[in-house]
């Protein structure tokens, strides 16, 4: 949960403040990051794993680490527990498609309104968050999931049944195979890790680190702790809204089964798994995640069909016992979750071969 | 008219479910400061494991009761012995999101054994019905609302009145100081959650007689969540008033609103009372310092 830790090689100084809070640090960081970005952007092209179904794993990888994000600021960041992210990724799915199936408004102009109307719901929910913490707070989140549920049932006519939506378009040209819609999801993914990178290392993240060590503390060291609070609520679901808006172009179809309060579980998973408060944490914690579900949703009918005295629905039983037990083993072994391991990595890397 | 009063008393019989899984809540947040969003999944194990012995070993409901108490006892301790116990200590975050991966576990861990699908009916209560002055009454709506009054009972008496339920309240006011009195904190911690399985498949055993042995039984877990809360997560007497609130408002809404409108109702209600009385109404103040 410790904030960044980074011990630059030898003769790189950071002489002033803005030098030490840089994102890239040094100049082959500056070229791999690049190297990186080409790579991510070639995949669709490149034989071999440029297959539909690989290309939709990835952007289903894409658009959770946008929601992961989102809530990794609220509850690694500010401390605030949500447990009902997944109705808020609803609320930006539903605004982005209706206004896309009543208006036919594209996704660059609905995934704005889609992160506001988001972020209206969290505030609304954030707000008890004035005279609760911990465990309560948690609890408006869970009525969140509940209550807005109900809501999207009750006063959308279309909500349980679903709707279409258009996939996105430039000039004529549809973003609606895999392979096209990638590049925006992952556009949108690098967008939105640039920018939470950089709310955290700003006097906002700060903040927000500071009220998840000690609010008491941090509220007498003068941070006004319901503004912050409510401002790492309206981040946390504004990436929810986007996420959301993304998804419901990406489908062509918005329905209320797709935004559980098992999917808000399963968001809180990833962020533990790949490491509170850590940016790049967010990333491999979606990426472990959405890798054992797909071996396992493969492996666990397997299993079943094979075993003959497995009952019906024993392979999903698999899928959620081994990614409850993962989550579980993380936060025994590793409560720093695999960003740490990373970090361990990477800095016995950087010593090899004088690692003591 | 007279459909309000056949609301008012399902009402009753929901809520004194709810208060049985809310009383399962307080045991565990009053000696561990958690709450166990796995409470409903114990509840639908609790169930599963007294159909087990009811219909596949083909015993009487008495002994089948008593095996499936017996059973969800030992579960709950090892629950707590596997996932809990290493973690003591460790971030409140981390305590409650071990309980709801935990939950994930104890569901994928039902459907491996008894699958997704429903499982037969057992009738466990007598059915029938009894005329009260003008209104009909279902006689096993009858038995499980004094069943479920008795368990409460008999659970609030064994926490006021016996040597471990006094080191189990001495447990929730501080580990170190019943420590130093020669209480073994952990071998408590160990039995609360046991107790808090056991109250868990009594409410299972309980609500699977009105809906059937199917997987849908751990929702009464994050419906009674705010009965737990409502009444103030420290005070057993709170959780049996909380959920008999819910229980009735829930009915009311659902009868009048439709069917899904009565769990968020419920949560209305949790949020806004918890805006005015953020501990509940017998809830204990924390007063905090840095």
């Amino acid at each position: 949960m410790s904030g960044n830790t980074y011990y630059p090689p030898s003769g790189i100084y950071s002489d002033n403040y803005r030098k030490d809070t840089r994102i890239l640090k040094t100049r082959k960081q500056v070229v791999l990051a690049f190297l990186a970005l080409i790579l991510l952007f070639l995949v669709p092209v490149v034989p071999g794993i440029n297959s539909p179904y690989l290309l939709r794993l990835f952007i289903g990888a894409g658009i959770a680490a946008i929601i992961c994000l989102g809530l990794n600021i609220l509850t690694g960041y500010c401390g605030q527990l949500n447990v009902g992210q997944s109705s808020f990724v609803m609320v930006g799915a539903f605004t982005a498609g209706l206004l896309n199936y009543n208006y036919a408004l594209p996704l660059w102009v609905t995934v704005i309104p889609a992160g506001l109307a988001a972020s209206i719901a969290g505030l609304i929910f954030g707000a008890p968050s004035v005279r609760l913490k911990g465990l309560y707070l948690a609890l408006t989140t869970l009525a969140a999931q509940i209550v807005l549920t109900w809501v999207a049932l009750n006063f959308i006519d279309l909500a349980s049944a679903g709707f279409s939506v258009e996939p996105p378009s430039i000039a004529g040209f549809y973003f609606d195979t895999p392979a096209r819609f990638y590049y925006i999801a992952m556009a949108f993914v690098c967008v939105m890790t640039f920018l939470a990178k950089g709310i955290v290392r700003s006097g906002i993240g700060r903040a927000f680190m500071a009220i998840r060590d000690n609010d008491i503390a941090a509220e007498a060291m003068g941070i006004n702790i319901f503004r912050y609070k409510l401002l790492a609520f309206l981040i946390c679901t504004f990436y929810a809204g986007v996420g959301g808006a993304i998804f419901a172009h990406y489908m062509m179809w918005v329905q209320l089964e797709s935004f559980l309060l098992i999917d808000s579980v399963w968001y809180v998973v990833m962020i533990i798994v790949g490491g509170l408060g850590s940016i790049e944490g967010t990333i491999f914690g979606v990426i472990f995640i959405v890798i054992l579900k797909e071996i396992i949703s493969v492996v666990g009918p397997m299993i079943e069909g094979g075993v003959s005295f497995l009952p019906t629905g024993a392979g999903s039983g698999f899928l959620l016992a081994a990614i409850g037990g993962a989550a579980i083993l993380f936060l025994i072994v590793e409560p720093r979750g695999l960003a740490h391991r990373w970090k361990i990595i990477k800095s016995y890397y950087r010593l090899w071969p004088y690692g003591y | 008219m007279e459909i309000f009063f056949q609301l008012v008393i399902s009402g009753l019989v929901n809520g004194s479910i709810y208060g049985l899984v809310a009383i399962g809540f307080v045991l565990i947040y009053k000696c561990s400061a958690v709450l166990n969003f796995a409470q409903g999944n114990m509840v639908l194990i609790g169930a599963y494991l007294f159909w087990t012995f009811k219909v596949l070993l083909g015993l009487s409901l008495i002994p089948a009761l008593a095996l499936g108490i017996v059973c969800s006892f030992v579960a709950g301790m090892i629950i707590e012995r596997v996932t809990l116990r290493p973690l003591v200590g460790q971030s409140l975050l981390a305590m409650i999101t071990i309980t709801i991966f935990l939950s994930l576990v104890l569901e994928g861990v039902t459907c491996i054994f008894w699958g997704s699908n429903p499982l037969s009916k057992v009738e466990i209560f007598p059915k029938g019905n009894v005329a009260l002055g003008s209104l009909n009454v279902p006689l096993d709506n009858i038995f499980s609302f004094c069943f479920a009054f008795l368990v409460m009972i008999v659970l609030i008496i064994f926490f006021q009145r016996t040597r471990l339920g006094l080191a189990m309240r001495g447990v929730a006011e501080g580990h170190q100081v019943v420590q130093s009195l020669g209480i073994r904190v952990k071998s408590i911690l160990t039995i609360s959650w046991g107790i808090a399985g056991v109250a868990g498949s009594l409410g299972g055993v309980i609500i699977a007689d009105k809906i059937g042995f199917e997987l849908g039984l751990s929702h009464i877990g994050i419906a009674a969540i705010p009965a737990a809360f409502i009444g103030g997560l420290e005070s057993p007497f709170g959780a049996i008033l909380g959920g008999l609130t819910i229980g009735l408002i829930e009915s009311i809404v659902s009868g009048y609103l439709g069917n899904a409108a009565g769990t968020p109702a419920a949560y209305v209600l949790l949020v806004i009372v918890m805006l005015f009385r953020p501990y509940g109404f017998f809830g204990l103040k924390r007063i905090e310092r840095v």
